[in-house]
């Protein structure tokens, strides 16, 4: 009896080590790949190579990107072209949910499994993996005049480039105009402005301004145009670039009071620290006509066409106004560029690869998205058309500075408590002293004094 | 003669626990790559300053649990967690109980009742969090509108908006999820009780009371304590409904030891420091299962 037990034992804990030994044998496998592909390229990963055998004779690309709608289906569309013109090459190009893909990719370049060629917005997401020395440098490999600068150069880091932008977002105020018509109100030139108008329709019952922040990021956005305002266009890079600015500079005590003082004359909607934007908690507000206006993102704009069409007719755009004895200009605009393709530096066709990039941020492409998806492009000389695209546009031609998102730029876990203690603000659960400590603190800890 | 006798019966064991290992050892292999191999890459991990996107890491040995005990937001999901225990335990099972009690009863349209009831948990928890984040919404959702109708609007609250009230309205959510669970899962336990004994007890004039506080519950007791595991165990590893309600906030609120774990792995790029995160909930729900289990030994023991 309890010699049959040992050997079941013996059999079984057999097994176990097996296993274990396996999976330990694996792991050192891709350890050693992943060495050996750091010296030389072209030796990178073998189970790559048994995937271009299976997809028979042709060199086969991946495409990790984001884009939803009518952008995703110009994308498939731009690769199929692609695949057309290069019949060697095979392009798998799949499209992820934005939250998934901020898993997906860094589990993937972990795994030492990365796709030939990924979406970023540039900054500072893109620059971590730039610092793993995950991603290409493709510096003189594509023609960087024919992007905006202000969009390459997020992702531009050390003086090189690490991809190619498509698509830009700008913030934007999006406004009822039947409501501001209805109450005899016009477009804020001043802050000011911007205040009275939040008085008057305060007094009708209408709450002035919807905001989604579960998130954290819809309020961030107001956080990043009132420190641009009150601060100066340099604000945020002389304290990020620790070059005589801080995080704790009295700008920004004085922007979390100007929140504070917003939620304080009712200018938000109720509970929207609990709101959920991706759910359209803000937007319902606005459509239903019991919100004014929302500080958002140009995406605002395709997800208003294909929830709430009807909505577009009563819907007008303006810039953040300018505020009195402030040190910023009014033309200033905050924005970011989504999507910014890199390369893989685990790619197996780097040239193949830097030929598809070029496609995927071609003028071709990015007029189709000005045409078909309403949004402004990174691209030059292109055509307008979009009504909203070009007022857009023209916001774009007259500003000077592009203030990217925080977000964006900031290392993640400088990012991410940028955003926790805006939330915070906005809830009135910390003091603008406070939040600008702590920046400051994790600035000194993380980007040095 | 007896050694041969012995022989045949080791070989006739031999042959038994060969066959049982055909049958085990599949299902023992797919675990022991997807379940233990992992749980010992974790502490090993935890051991390291690793990004969790580039092959180089740091060594750092137990550098990562000290920063841990010092870090003021892993505490606060603890005692989330703490919390989000108690009110599973303590109300998920009297109420599973109550409601298997009430499906027992012989009232019509009982049937109909116990599908409603069960509802709940065939739900998927990202649509359970979004239905109830409508309920929550401040301006336009059922709770506040019920309120206002009951002429109560100084009780209307941003549920979720709120730090004081945000991690009430998810513990209640989670609560209407899992109840059924327990419901179905007491509700069996109740059927096993031998149909002789309670009819002894009616012979013998017992109440329902006295029935059910000497004969249910002592004999639901290895149940109970089965579904109070289970909770604990459950409770001390959410994460998916909170992650949605309200992604641990509004300013760390909710935040759950899964949750932060989720931020650091991804979002900060930490993943040493979430492996140690991790490694931290794997003893805390290991150390919960023991105690549970050996106070139930105890427990049987004593006799009652």
């Amino acid at each position: 009896m309890t010699a049959m037990k040992k050997w079941v034992m013996i059999l079984v804990s057999a097994l176990l080590v097996f296993s274990l030994a396996a999976c330990g044998g694996g792991a050192t496998n891709s350890g050693s790949s992943q060495g050996s592909s750091s010296s030389s390229s072209s030796s990178s990963s073998s189970d790559s190579g048994s995937q271009a055998v299976s997809s028979g004779e042709k060199k086969k690309l991946t495409v990790w990107y984001i884009d939803t709608g009518k952008r995703k289906e110009l994308i498939e569309e731009t690769v199929q072209e692609f695949m057309k013109a290069h019949p060697d090459v095979e392009v798998v190009a799949e499209q992820i949910a934005n939250d998934t893909y901020k898993t997906k990719l860094p589990v993937a370049m972990g795994g030492n499994n990365p796709p030939d060629i990924f979406h970023s917005w540039g900054g500072g997401w893109l620059k971590a993996f730039v610092d793993a020395g995950q991603v290409m440098d493709v510096t003189g490999k594509i023609d960087a005049d024919s992007y905006l600068p202000a969009a390459l150069n997020l992702a531009t880091f050390d003086g090189k480039l690490y991809g190619a932008p498509l698509a830009m977002s700008l913030t934007l105020f999006f406004y009822n105009k039947e409501i501001f018509a209805q109450y005899g109100l016009e477009p804020p030139k001043t802050y000011d402005d911007l205040l009275n108008i939040i008085d008057t329709l305060n007094a009708n019952g209408v709450a002035p301004i919807s905001m989604a922040n579960k998130t954290k990021w819809p309020g961030a956005l107001w956080l990043i145009y009132l420190a641009n305002r009150v601060g100066g266009s340099d604000i945020f890079n002389a304290a990020f670039e620790r070059r005589g600015g801080t995080f704790d500079d009295p700008a920004y005590i004085k922007v979390g009071e100007m929140i504070q003082e917003l939620v304080d004359r009712n200018a938000f909607v109720t509970g929207f620290n609990g709101l959920d934007y991706d759910t359209g908690q803000s937007r319902q507000f606005l459509y239903t006509g019991k919100a004014a206006m929302e500080l958002q993102t140009s995406g605002y704009l395709t997800v208003v066409r294909s929830e709430m069409p009807d909505f577009e007719d009563k819907m007008g755009i303006f810039g953040f106004p300018a505020i009195e004895g402030g040190l910023g200009k009014a033309t200033d605009l905050v924005g970011g560029v989504s999507p910014v393709f890199s390369i893989s530096s685990q790619t197996k066709y780097p040239d193949e690869a830097v030929e598809l990039l070029k496609a995927l941020t071609s003028k071709e492409l990015a007029q189709k998205y000005v045409d078909h998806a309403g949004v402004v492009v990174a691209v030059k000389d292109v055509q307008y058309n979009d009504p909203f695209a070009v007022q857009m546009k023209e916001l774009l031609e007259q500003s000077d500075f592009l203030q990217p998102f925080y977000d964006q730029t900031l290392p993640p876990e400088m990012a991410e408590l940028h955003k926790d203690t805006t939330q915070a603000l906005f809830g009135k659960s910390m003091t603008p002293e406070e939040a600008a400590r702590q920046m400051e603190e994790a600035a000194q800890r993380m980007l040095g004094n | 003669m007896t050694g041969d006798a012995a022989r045949i019966r080791r070989q006739n064991k031999l042959g038994k626990g060969l066959f049982l290992l055909f049958f085990i050892g599949p299902a023992l292999l797919i675990y022991a790559v997807y379940n233990i191999y992992p749980i010992f890459a974790t502490f090993y991990y935890s051991l390291f300053d690793w990004t969790g996107i580039q092959t180089a890491k740091t060594f750092l040995g137990l550098e990562n649990y000290a920063n841990l005990m010092q870090d003021r937001v892993f505490f606060r999901s603890l005692g989330n967690n703490v919390l989000l225990v108690f009110a599973s335990v303590f109300t998920q099972i009297p109420l599973g109980l109550a409601l298997a009690l009430l499906l027992q009863s012989k009232i019509k349209g009982m049937r109909f009742f116990r599908t409603v009831y069960f509802l709940p948990f065939l739900m998927s928890t990202v649509a359970i969090a979004i239905l109830w984040m409508f309920i929550y919404n401040p301006t336009f959702g059922v709770l506040n509108e019920l309120l206002a109708d009951l002429g109560l609007q100084s009780l209307q609250r941003s549920w979720l908006g709120e730090k004081s009230t945000a991690m009430g309205a998810v513990i209640a959510t989670i609560c209407w999820q899992f109840v059924p669970f327990y419901m179905i899962l007491l509700r069996a336990g109740l059927a096993g009780i031998p149909e002789e004994l309670l009819e002894a007890a009616r012979i013998d004039g017992c109440t329902a009371w006295k029935t059910f506080t000497r004969i249910k519950l002592p004999l639901l007791m290895p149940t109970i304590v089965t579904s109070a595991t289970l909770s604990t165990i459950g409770s001390l590893k959410y994460f998916d409904l909170i992650f949605v309600m309200t992604e641990g906030g509004p300013d760390s609120a909710t935040e759950l030891m899964a949750t932060y774990m989720y931020k650091q792995a991804f979002r900060f790029f930490s993943m040493g420091y979430a492996s140690a995160i991790s490694s931290c909930m794997f003893i805390l729900a290991f150390i919960a299962a023991v105690a549970i289990l050996s106070l139930d030994r105890l427990r049987s023991r004593g006799g009652y």
